[in-house]
């Protein structure tokens, strides 16, 4: 009995995939362009929005990507 | 396709240029933030503010120094993405003959679309420009014309797939695609903050922010097409008996 590599070349994205990489964008989208302090609202509560712990630490970026800020 | 392999260089090339981005913005852009703090921080003294310490404010912008890097990196991670996906759909019809041009190709349309259209209409402004009451309705219209953008994009890509005449579909499908995006960059409406900052310091920012960009498109255009090329994700080699 021999053994046959087989090369087989595709580029069709499993859904999964599409799944997975769709979420990293709009998950980093939203972070870096829009979030004015939601995501921590879910750990610290109200507090976060006043605070906006993760605003100021993704501040800079968002200015200079082109997203509006202050 | 071997979608751990796809993930993977597709996170790899994400994290690494994000990492450049920021870097290179803590050279680059930060000094023009910096100033811009400056004016704001002299402008809230001039209105009586309680603006805290020298040291406070210092630790402050270390933290947002930091953050930057950080907040590079998931740029980076989301945008690399956005075009690996792009990438693995469009690939048997990028032109060029190997993953580095086929990369940079697509990040050049990426980027003008997504990137460099925007910019023109709403370009991107340094702290103590944005009026915060206004800072959802400008979110809105930025949203809106980079979505409006990009998907016009895409669509016209489908057009073209379509199209069978090779010679005319080339000159048909960007002169739509002008036509598209002039009607809505007239239609939008203009950025609705005034701007009291001085011109100077507002260009040198513009420049220094859209030229981080710029390379960090075109980087991950090469540095994602390298890695299609050696790790070849769409390539499965099965034993059979
Ligand atoms: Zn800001």
């Amino acid at each position: 009995m021999s053994t046959v590599q087989v090369t087989i070349e595709s580029v069709s994205v499993p859904t999964f995939v599409l799944g997975i990489l769709s979420a990293v964008f709009l998950f980093g989208m939203f972070i870096v362009g829009y979030d004015q302090g939601h995501l921590f609202n879910v750990v610290v509560g109200e507090q976060a929005f006043d605070d906006l712990y993760l605003h100021e630490l993704y501040h800079d970026l968002r200015h200079v990507s082109g997203f509006p800020c202050h | 396709m071997r979608a751990t392999v796809f993930i993977g260089i597709t996170l790899l090339a994400g994290i690494i240029c994000g990492l450049i981005l920021g870097g290179t913005n803590l050279v680059v852009t930060e000094p023009f933030i910096d100033q811009a703090i400056d004016i704001e921080i002299q402008n809230a003294i001039v209105e009586g503010e309680n603006i805290g310490s020298i040291q406070e404010i210092t630790k402050y912008r270390i933290w947002q120094k930091g953050g930057q890097v950080l907040a590079a990196s998931i740029l980076g991670l989301s945008l690399g993405s956005l075009f690996a996906l792009v990438y693995a759909f469009a690939w048997p019809s990028i032109p060029g003959s190997n993953g580095i041009k086929k990369g940079l190709f697509l990040a050049a349309i990426i980027w003008f679309t997504i990137f460099l259209i925007p910019f023109l209409k709403y370009p991107a402004n340094p702290p103590t420009v944005g009026d915060p009451e206004t800072i959802f309705y400008r979110q809105s219209l930025y949203l809106v014309f980079m979505a409006a953008s990009g998907l016009g994009a895409l669509v016209l890509a489908f057009l073209y797939k379509k199209l069978n005449n090779k010679k005319s579909r080339k000159f048909i499908v960007p002169v739509l695609y002008g036509a598209y995006i002039s009607a809505i960059f007239v239609m939008m409406p203009p950025n609705p903050d005034l701007i009291t900052t001085p011109m100077d310091l507002i260009n040198n920012f513009r420049i220094a922010s859209a030229l981080t960009i710029t390379l960090f498109w075109f980087l991950l255009g090469a540095i994602f097409g390298v890695l299609w090329d050696k790790f070849k994700p769409y390539r499965k080699v099965t034993s059979k008996l």
